[in-house]
């Protein structure tokens, strides 16, 4: 099969001609000025140019010398690198040196590991008899780009793998009988949409740099999109002419850069600056350290500096920084403008007490007017300071959340994804999913195949074709299978959680700051329910009976609009709605067996409605111990509750606002559902969420 | 096999439905409708009766992805191969078609898989294409949209956005482009769609059952006719689908005539960063549904009634729970904005 592999560039936008979005395109061109920077993330909103961007990168990589005939393109000027046949090869003689352009490698999320890695060829194996590999997608990613587009819907395995390559920069293959270690040194540049779900932070760290983009807000940029998009679809071919001219001459800068490179001077007061900053920045690992050295000295090249500068560093802080900080950003531009600061006194600091060769001394006015004059030597970028202030613009304008509640805004409660969310996503979601349904993750042997994998079953046989074939003498169509070749699929699907709110509307919850505590702690897990695929459910009671007001569903928007309308008042009927809730889940398991739920009482606990006639908390009582029975998870937050967990408040806060009542309702009913129990203010926004995700992660 | 459809202008009502349809197909650019409605709103029949109404594409005739010999940037790599061999491209003219994606298709049915045949039978590795290279050029009709399992939606996604389908799965390492017209029905109590695959379907249109009586009796009516007569009843409306059928025909040629006034594509961006839509996808979907509309309606410059008439159509789905609130003054957003920005 004739490899048809190559992505053409002209279907995609010159990258010159791209509108705004100034950090991203800087981000992409340092990494083609130096691959060591190790790639770019891009987050963003739908629709920013992210996977343009990339594509126009295309037509700006460099060419490079490989040897001739390696389908690693090896470096000849690396012997340390070397792939095993050249190796061998560079023993008999100098190899053949041929210069090829680097290349950006896409992997497509549909990808399967036999494709990613390499595996057996199957034509050579069944026509020839020969055990010859066929190399994967991280072979040719060798030396070039490796673009994954929505990089946070890939497969755990699939990064898995990716990972351990990119860790040790070679690809060990032993699979089907085959046997190879290929060197797999690539540039990972991903894009994603955060609302679609967090990328592992492992996964992370690979790329250098993370750049955030944001939708333009600026209307003439609006419209040169448009009139450029406009264009592009109706004569694509003039836009490409018209802009080859400017394709070019960013061309040449970078090469420039690219000569000028090594020769760019690092004095040793910036190495320290950027030790400390980096030390100061709490990030994990050494990582960040290399990459900001590196950033900075490509941003120096760039500008045609001898020297890298304050300001070089502080862009490239900017870059490297965001997705290595342990504390997830909060004000941007004041952050910014702190970090620039600190800079400047420490850089003075360091330069105190070091004796310099260049006695110039460098405080945060002048170094920032350089920068600007550096700007302005590399025409068409903005400098660091015009991008810091455009941040801020974006910053200033981003939308407000939707449902304004004072005390517990959502912004706040959307924080926390650290390691639960992680775990609850890597962990929980998939099963071995036994219907012919879902994604296809790799083969097994089984006893009994019933949902064949035919190419990993080819694979399996190929190698003994060439002799099957003589064993039989009679003619056979060219694939001889015998049973022991055969490999099932084994599939995976993603089940999500089934959280089931049932949520108190009765009068007792009218206090205001109660129902928006819950609404607020309802939306907070909502958002979390889709950025991992969980869906939600909502059952209100209140007066004499309880209804479903959402449906199981994904949709937050729908959710937040149900909640939003949530109206409050009469008595309340607890009985009910713990039914409706374990009818709701009953229903929902014979959709799917493998549902998940976990239902989130929020209650004062005084049920007054009785459904079978028996005494209304009797029967509460007896539903709590059903639904322990059905195996399903549970946890009670009592509304009623102030602080009654922590320690150090006043004990007259602790009491129940309902004194009267000696017997604690709630606890009771969160013992005989099998669950734990929360009091509302005990728990601040981020505490309810924290503990309804620990919830989920407790097997059942 | 003649296979009756039932014909588009039989359908009562529903004008914004059919609206948003034909400027799909006089500009496959606007990227695809998404039609949310409860059960029975006639969504289904809409889509499969615009079928008829298609227009010819130019095709390389023996390619399996009917590539446009015109288009060189979007050619399949066989195309490519043979223009680089300095081979004209053989010419055929073929109807736009729908091609289906049902929501329980595999996932190796619509990306391509290992063609097991020519695998088993001569022991060579060949690409089978899927859905996605079948809707090259046509329209993707997934109907239920919202139910489509999640890898499936990724991988739509995948493809949607680059309007290429990579696949390198299964020992088969191969691209082929996969530019289509997303069609999608819903409907919205059965769970909502993800935004980022909402934010894909250029339109979005909502449709309600209809509450006039008459035109319920005249729905009823039509039905029961269709179902006794499908051939008589398909002639009764041949002219006016043949009607509708030219008037796409004629917009398309009309279509990049048409002028597009700067204040225009002012007040559409100026509208949807008031509404904060996320993206830029509704500027330009904007720009195109409302030049279709005037290269439908004949009228030689794209105007503020243009813009006001797809405006819903274009936010409906990308203005947040906030914005919705305001899409009743959408109408006047988009006329005072128009109207300020050509006195200044």
């Amino acid at each position: 099969m004739a490899r048809l592999k190559e992505m053409p560039f002209d279907s995609s936008l010159p990258f010159s001609a791209l509108v705004g979005q100034e950090a991203m395109k800087r981000a992409l061109l340092l990494n083609a000025i130096d691959p060591g920077i190790g790639g770019v993330l891009i987050r963003g909103d739908r629709g920013t140019a992210k996977s343009s961007a990339v594509r126009g990168l295309a037509r700006l990589l460099p060419d490079y010398p490989v040897v001739a005939g390696c389908p690693y393109r090896c470096d000849p000027g690396a012997p340390a690198r070397y792939c095993d046949e050249c190796r061998q090869r560079s023993k008999t003689g100098p190899l053949p040196v041929a210069q090829q352009p680097m290349r950006i490698v896409d992997l497509p999320i549909n990808a399967s590991e036999d494709r990613l890695v390499g595996s057996i060829d199957i034509e050579a194996a069944v026509r020839m008899g020969a055990r010859r590999f066929q190399p994967g997608v991280l072979a040719d990613a060798n030396r070039n780009i490796l673009y994954v587009d929505e990089v946070n819907l890939l497969d755990d395995h699939l990064v898995d793998v990716l990972l351990d390559a990119a860790a040790m920069g070679v690809n060990v293959v032993e699979r089907e009988g085959i046997s190879v270690v290929h060197p797999a040194h690539f540039i990972l540049v991903g894009t994603m949409n955060p609302e679609e779900g967090e990328l592992r932070p492992q996964l992370l760290d690979r790329f250098g740099l993370c750049v955030d983009v944001h939708t333009l807000t600026d209307i003439d940029q609006r419209l040169r999109v448009m009139e450029l998009e406009r264009d592009f679809l109706d004569h694509a071919e003039r836009v490409l002419t018209e802009a080859s001219g400017a394709e070019a001459t960013l061309r040449a800068t970078l090469e420039a850069a690219r000569v000028h490179l090594p020769s760019v001077a690092l004095p040793d007061p910036i190495r320290a600056l950027i030790a400390r900053l980096c030390l100061d920045g709490s990030v994990a690992g050494h990582r960040a350290d290399l990459v900001v050295t590196r950033t900075a000295r490509a941003i120096c090249a760039l500008r045609g500096g001898l020297t890298v500068e304050l300001d070089d560093v502080l862009e490239a802080m900017e870059l490297g920084m965001p997705h290595r900080r342990r504390d997830p950003a909060g004000d941007k531009p004041a952050q910014v403008q702190e970090l620039a600061v600190r800079a400047a006194e420490q850089l003075s600091q360091i330069k105190a007490t070091t004796p310099t060769e260049n006695g110039q001394p460098v405080d945060g006015e002048s170094a920032e007017s350089e920068g600007a004059s550096g700007g302005d030597a590399t025409e068409g970028w903005t400098t660091a300071r015009t991008q810091e202030s455009q941040a801020r613009e974006v910053a200033e304008s981003e939308p407000e959340t939707v449902i304004q509640l004072p005390t517990f805004s959502i912004k706040k409660l959307d924080l926390p994804r650290e390691r639960q969310a992680r775990r609850a996503a890597g962990k929980r979601t998939s099963t071995k999913s036994e219907t012919k349904r879902g994604r296809y993750v790799r083969s097994a042997q089984a006893e009994k195949v019933t949902d064949i994998a035919f190419d990993a079953t080819v694979r399996a046989a190929a190698p003994y074709q060439v002799s099957r074939r003589q064993a039989s003498a009679r003619d056979l169509p060219a694939l001889q299978l015998e049973r022991q070749d055969l490999r099932q699929k084994v599939r995976e699907r993603k089940t999500g959680n089934l959280i089931v709110f049932v949520v108190d509307a009765s009068a007792s919850m009218d206090a205001e700051q109660r129902m928006l505590a819950t609404k607020g702690a309802i939306l907070s897990l909502l958002r979390h329910a889709y950025v991992r695929r969980d869906k939600v459910s909502l059952v209100a009671f209140s007066g004499r009976s309880a209804r479903v007001v959402l449906r199981p569903t994904a949709s937050v928007d729908l959710a937040e609009r149900r909640l939003e309308r949530l109206n409050i008042g009469g008595t309340t009927p607890l009985t009910h709605g713990l039914m409706t809730a374990l009818k709701l889940i009953k229903t929902e398991r014979l959709r799917d067996p493998r549902v998940y739920p976990l239902i989130v009482l929020i209650s004062d606990g005084r049920g007054n409605i009785s459904l079978f006639g028996e005494e209304p908390l009797l029967e509460a009582q007896r539903t709590a111990a059903q639904i322990k029975l059905e195996g399903i998870r549970a946890m009670v937050i009592d509304s009623t509750r102030d602080f009654g967990g922590q320690p150090g408040h006043p004990r007259s806060r602790v009491t129940s606002l309902y004194g009267a009542y000696a017997f604690n309702v709630c606890a009771d009913l969160a013992e005989r559902l099998g669950g734990r129990y929360y009091g509302l203010f005990d728990l601040s926004q981020t505490a309810i969420v924290d503990s309804v995700q620990r919830e989920m992660l407790r097997s059942s | 096999m003649e296979r009756f459809t039932y014909p588009f202008s039989g359908i009562v009502g529903q004008d914004k439905m059919k609206l948003a349809l034909i400027l799909n197909a006089i500009h496959p650019a606007i990227g695809g409708v998404l039609i949310r409605g409860e059960k029975g709103t006639g969504k289904s029949t809409a889509v499969r009766a615009l079928a008829r109404l298609l227009p010819e594409l130019t095709v390389v005739a023996d390619c399996l992805y009917r590539c446009d010999p015109d288009a060189k940037e979007a050619l399949c790599p066989e195309c490519r191969d043979r223009v680089g061999r300095g081979e004209t491209l053989p010419r055929a003219r073929r109807r736009m078609r729908v091609v289906e994606l049902p929501i329980n298709a595999s996932e190796d049915r619509v990306v391509g898989a290992i063609d097991i045949e020519a695998a088993i039978k001569s022991g060579e590795r060949r690409f089978e294409p899927g859905v996605l290279a079948e809707a090259n050029r046509n329209i993707l009709y997934v109907d239920e949209v919202n139910l489509l399992d999640d890898h499936l939606v990724d991988v739509l996604l995948d493809a949607a956005a680059m309007g290429v389908n990579v696949v390198e799965r299964e020992g088969i390492s191969i691209w082929h482009p996969a530019r289509f017209i997303l069609v999608g029905t819903m409907n919205p109590e059965e769970g909502d769609l993800r935004p980022q695959l909402l934010d894909r379907f250029g339109l979005a249109v909502d449709v309600e059952g209809i509450k006039d009586i008459g035109q319920r009796v005249q729905i009823v009516e039509r039905r029961e006719e269709w179902e006794s007569d499908p051939a008589g009843f398909s002639q009764r409306f041949a002219d006016e689908d043949a009607q509708i059928g030219q008037g796409i025909a004629a917009a398309i040629v009309r279509f990049p005539t048409v002028v597009m006034p700067v204040v225009i594509l002012r007040g559409l961006a100026e509208l949807n960063v008031s509404l904060q839509v996320d993206g830029h996808r509704a500027d330009l979907v904007g720009r195109k549904a409302a030049q279709a509309l005037a290269a439908y309606r004949a009228v030689g410059e794209v105007g503020v009634n243009e813009v006001n008439e797809v405006a819903d159509m274009v936010l409906a789905h990308r203005v947040k729970a906030a914005g919705r609130r305001e899409l009743g003054a959408i109408g006047q957003g988009v006329s005072s904005t128009a109207s300020r920005a050509s006195r200044s």
